[in-house]
């Protein structure tokens, strides 16, 4: 269950990230004499030590036993293998210099939150033995164009690098990431038992791209492209898979805007027994949908495609979508319904009872056509939709789906003056039906305090509040009050949340709340709210374990900027678009934290000499600034 | 300020404002005029913003709950008189409430829904002709009621293809202008990597074919042409893709089209 669930949330986070993921491979090497006490240098950035400390080493202990360093190494060797966690291992690597350079050599899973934070050749000399790489790009305001394209994040280096390191390398993970077809193919060139290839919003790359990855990379067993953008090369990659039985478990292409050879799709599902998940693109019929799934019942997941026809069907000849559908009877995601044809709807009712995932988030349902069926979904606990299903249709899921764990409303009309199906009502009747709620993303136009509070109470378990008021600068649209009191119900009721993103009018009381109450928060994303400096400076001097910080538009400026500088070297990363920074606030920042990479990102119009930041993107490094900044980024 | 003799005959109201600004809105139980009053305040940008821009703030935006509810003009106020730049996102804001780039959050590929969808099933789907989509390419001309039209654009000699939105632009010059910031890096990378000279050059003679690349496209039948020929509102009706061809290849790449089904001869 949870394998479906980080496949469906885009911003899935490894929450047991330590604040600082880079604070042990700060750790020079070790000196070749094992005997002398070594001198072991940590980048300690904890906020009450001072940054550099250095600790020495314990093998002056060592040499008083009777083993030898190499025995204890390898017994340690053993016992580290078992530590999946990067949490617990960047800790285990800080003890001293032999755990240190025993966990390097063990660990096989590296977790890389900012490609910028260190280069290649860093990760490549401390860890010799990578199997798995997740690698994340740019910041996620970049989804929303406020940065300009061929902003960086490139995998080339990364790729190029790895390919010479890592031989034996199995699974890259990426997240928005700029990924060309040379990188792919270097990478299907370079690891000969590669299996999983996993891009999540990245862009850059195309079908040829593809086509040689499903060709040359013969143990492939996931490839999935998540709201990636794929240039249509016209090159048809599903030909491409090799003719033989394939290892494929997973393939998902449903981002993938370009029209597929559907025999070729048949011929490769016929031959991928392990085939469990299957996320078709709009360009497979509801027809050709229904030829897939009686050739694969095994499946557990499914993206459905366009689920509609392209011509007139004839009604003798209709396929029975039903029955195709009763026979897969291991199915518990679905998603898809690209291009919804609401009268074949029904067809999927044999699996709602067994389904714990659903995505409806492209499909324009109204709430007569929703409630038949989700009043099946009975062990539903991820849902997401439209706001076409209204609050009527979120009370139908209050009603019925008791497991919810995480829920998503997607606005259909995503304007600020459309017209909002969705309101406090629903959100109110899910907080009172769905009480395991872990994780909300809700897009409406208007909300209440009242209906938020309601939320902080009855849903304990929430670890991610994203609400969305798309109007900007939205009150309680009942009492005219600003969201204060909402959003500060959250952050003090809700014990365990981690993400917040906030909407709607807001004064610094709320964030007053935030910094005094968000004791786990990690990540914050704030637009259009705010009074002053006060605000900023209420959640920089509060929350304490604040990683990922992004505003837009809002009334903050350098003293607020300054007010943080005691806590950038523990945090991913600053994003600060549209407020009011100065040029110059920016460089002192610079020129205080030596680690701290400041990039100030303007429009091509710019001045250089303005003093004025348009957008403010910082985060630590450990190998200074990157070389391939393009020339609308400064580095100050 | 505060030893200015023409202030005292103001009274106190100036003399409030920099202690504690807020009286100055206190004292104004009259809604409607404060509306008018936050735009006169507001002003043209730059010169005594500047100034009393810290002030400002404070004073825009604490206590005036009332105001904020009623104003649209609230995005005008605070931060966006710290905005220094001139750019058309700014002035837009001063008169309406448009629409800001990259807001409400929704990734550009789920704001196609209505022209998807809207056809099959009606629920909000009269909203489907009117959903505005150059937040995908900056906003600077907005256009309620036209969605935004992207077409793919594929180079010679890039294997990344890019989308442009025909929208955004109102003429071949604009368009010719996009192509090359959209390429010019890319172009300059593919040339690096294959051992060549890395510099980048800008592309221009897109359009007339004097440059070293030229700008075709495929229309709706299938046909290759020569972008620049017909009035631009026809060629953005028509057009369904992009290619910019090196020049020396402009006979071969129409006749004989490249990886197209259809392959017609241009007459």
């Amino acid at each position: 269950m949870t394998q479906d669930r980080s496949e469906m949330s885009e911003d899935d986070d490894d929450k047991q990230s330590p604040p600082l993921d880079l604070r042990s491979a700060a750790i020079a090497e070790p000196s070749s004499s094992s005997s002398s006490s070594s001198v072991v240098v940590v980048v300690d950035s904890t906020p009450n030590k001072s940054r550099n400390c250095i600790s020495s080493s314990s093998s002056g202990s060592l040499t008083s036993q009777p083993f030898p360093d190499h025995v204890l190494e390898n017994v340690l060797e053993n016992v580290l293998q078992f530590l999946d966690s990067r949490c617990d291992r960047n800790a285990a690597s800080l003890v001293c210099k032999s755990w240190w350079r025993v966990e390097a050599s063990t660990r096989s899973e590296v977790f890389i939150g900012n490609c910028y934070a260190l280069s290649p050749a860093r990760l490549t000399q401390r860890f010799k033995r990578v199997s798995s790489f997740v690698l994340k790009g740019k910041p996620r305001f970049a989804d929303f164009n406020l940065m300009p394209p061929d902003w960086g994040a490139n995998f080339a280096p990364w790729v190029s690098t790895m390919a010479k390191a890592y031989p034996w390398l199995e699974k890259v993970d990426l997240k928005r990431m700029f990924v060309t077809d040379d990188d792919l193919a270097l990478l299907a060139d370079s690891f000969p038992g590669f299996k999983e290839l996993i891009l999540v919003c990245c862009e850059g790359f195309g079908t040829s791209g593809i086509a040689i990855v499903a060709n040359k990379c013969r143990k492939l067993k996931v490839l999935d492209l998540i709201e990636s953008e794929v240039t249509d090369d016209e090159v048809d990659w599903i030909s491409c898979f090799p003719e033989d039985v394939t290892c494929l478990e997973s393939l998902a292409f449903d981002c993938v805007e370009a029209p597929i050879n559907f025999k070729a799709l048949e011929g490769l599902v016929a031959r991928s027994p392990f085939l469990k998940k299957l996320r078709l693109n709009r360009f497979v019929s509801l027809v050709e949908l229904h030829r897939l799934l009686l050739g694969a019942p095994q499946l557990t997941s499914l993206g459905t495609g366009s689920f509609s026809h392209d011509e007139e069907p004839q009604s003798e000849q209709e396929p029975d979508y039903a029955a195709a559908f009763s026979a897969c009877k291991s199915v518990v995601c679905l998603s898809g319904f690209r291009e919804l044809m609401p009268e074949y709807l029904p067809a999927i009712y044999p699996v709602c009872a067994n389904l714990t995932s659903l995505n409806f988030s492209y499909a324009n349902i109204s709430p007569d056509m929703f409630k038949p069926i989700i009043q099946n979904c009975h062990k539903l606990q991820v849902f997401w939709a439209l706001d076409s299903i209204c609050d009527e249709g979120l009370q139908a899921v209050a009603e019925t789906c008791k497991e919810l764990r995480e829920l998503r409303i997607f606005p259909f009309d995503p304007r600020e003056d459309s017209e909002g199906p969705v309101s406090e009502v629903g959100l109110q009747a899910i907080s009172e039906g769905c009480r395991k709620l872990e994780s909300i993303l809700y897009f409406c136009q208007r909300m209440t305090n009242a209906a938020v509070i309601a939320m902080s109470e009855n849903c304990p378990e929430l670890t991610v509040f994203r609400l969305c008021i798309m109007g900007r600068h939205r009150p309680d649209h009942v009492t005219g009050k600003p969201m204060d009191e909402g959003f500060g119900a959250i952050v003090k009721n809700c014990k365990k949340l981690t993400r917040l993103a906030v909407s709607g009018l807001l004064t610094d009381q709320a964030f007053r709340y935030m910094g005094e109450y968000g004791k786990l928060v990690r990540t914050l994303s704030v637009a259009f709210a705010g009074d002053s400096d006060m605000a900023l400076r209420h959640v920089l001097e509060g929350c304490p374990r604040l990683q990922k910080l992004e505003i837009r538009d809002s009334p903050f400026g350098d003293a607020a900027l300054r007010s943080g500088m005691h806590r950038y070297y523990n945090m991913r990363f600053v994003w600060m678009s549209a407020c009011s920074l100065s040029r110059g606030c920016c460089k002192d920042i610079a020129s205080a934290m030596p680690n701290l990479v400041v990039e100030v990102i303007g429009s091509d119009d710019d001045d250089e000499n303005r003093d004025y930041v348009e957008t403010l993107y910082m985060y630590r490094s450990l190998d200074g600034p990157r070389k391939d900044a393009p020339k609308f980024v400064a580095i100050l | 300020m505060e030893g200015c003799p023409r202030n005292r005959e103001i009274g106190p109201k100036l003399l409030d404002l920099i202690p504690q600004g807020r009286k100055w809105y206190q004292e104004d139980k009259n809604n409607i005029d404060q509306e008018k009053k936050l735009e006169l305040r507001l002003g043209p940008p730059g010169g005594d913003e500047e100034d009393h821009s810290a002030m400002k703030k404070k004073n825009n935006n604490t206590e005036t709950r009332n105001i904020k509810m009623e104003s649209e003009d609230k995005s005008f106020q605070g931060f966006n008189s710290n905005h220094f730049s001139s750019s058309n996102k700014t002035s837009q804001k001063r008169t309406a409430p448009g629409p800001v780039v990259g807001w409400p959050p929704v990734r550009s590929f789920r704001k196609n829904l209505a022209s998807t969808s809207s056809s099959k099933l009606g629920n909000e789907s009269s909203h489907g002709g009117q959903i505005n989509k150059s937040n995908d390419d900056g906003e600077k001309q907005v256009e309620p009621k036209r969605e935004g039209m992207f077409v793919k654009i594929n180079m010679d000699g890039v294997p990344i293809g890019r989308k442009v939105d025909l929208n955004a632009y109102n003429s071949y010059e604009q368009l010719s202008f996009a192509v090359d910031k959209l390429f010019r890096g890319l172009l300059a990378a593919q040339r690096e990597s294959s051992g060549g000279e890395g510099e980048e050059k800008p592309i221009i003679g897109l359009l007339d074919g004097k440059g070293e690349f030229t700008l075709t496209y495929e229309d709706n039948e299938g046909d290759k042409m020569l972008v620049g020929d017909v009035p631009w509102q026809m060629f953005v009706s028509s057009v369904k893709r992009l290619r910019v061809i090196k020049s020396s290849e402009i006979s071969s790449a129409l006749t004989f089209g490249c990886s197209s089904k259809q392959e017609k001869m241009r007459h």
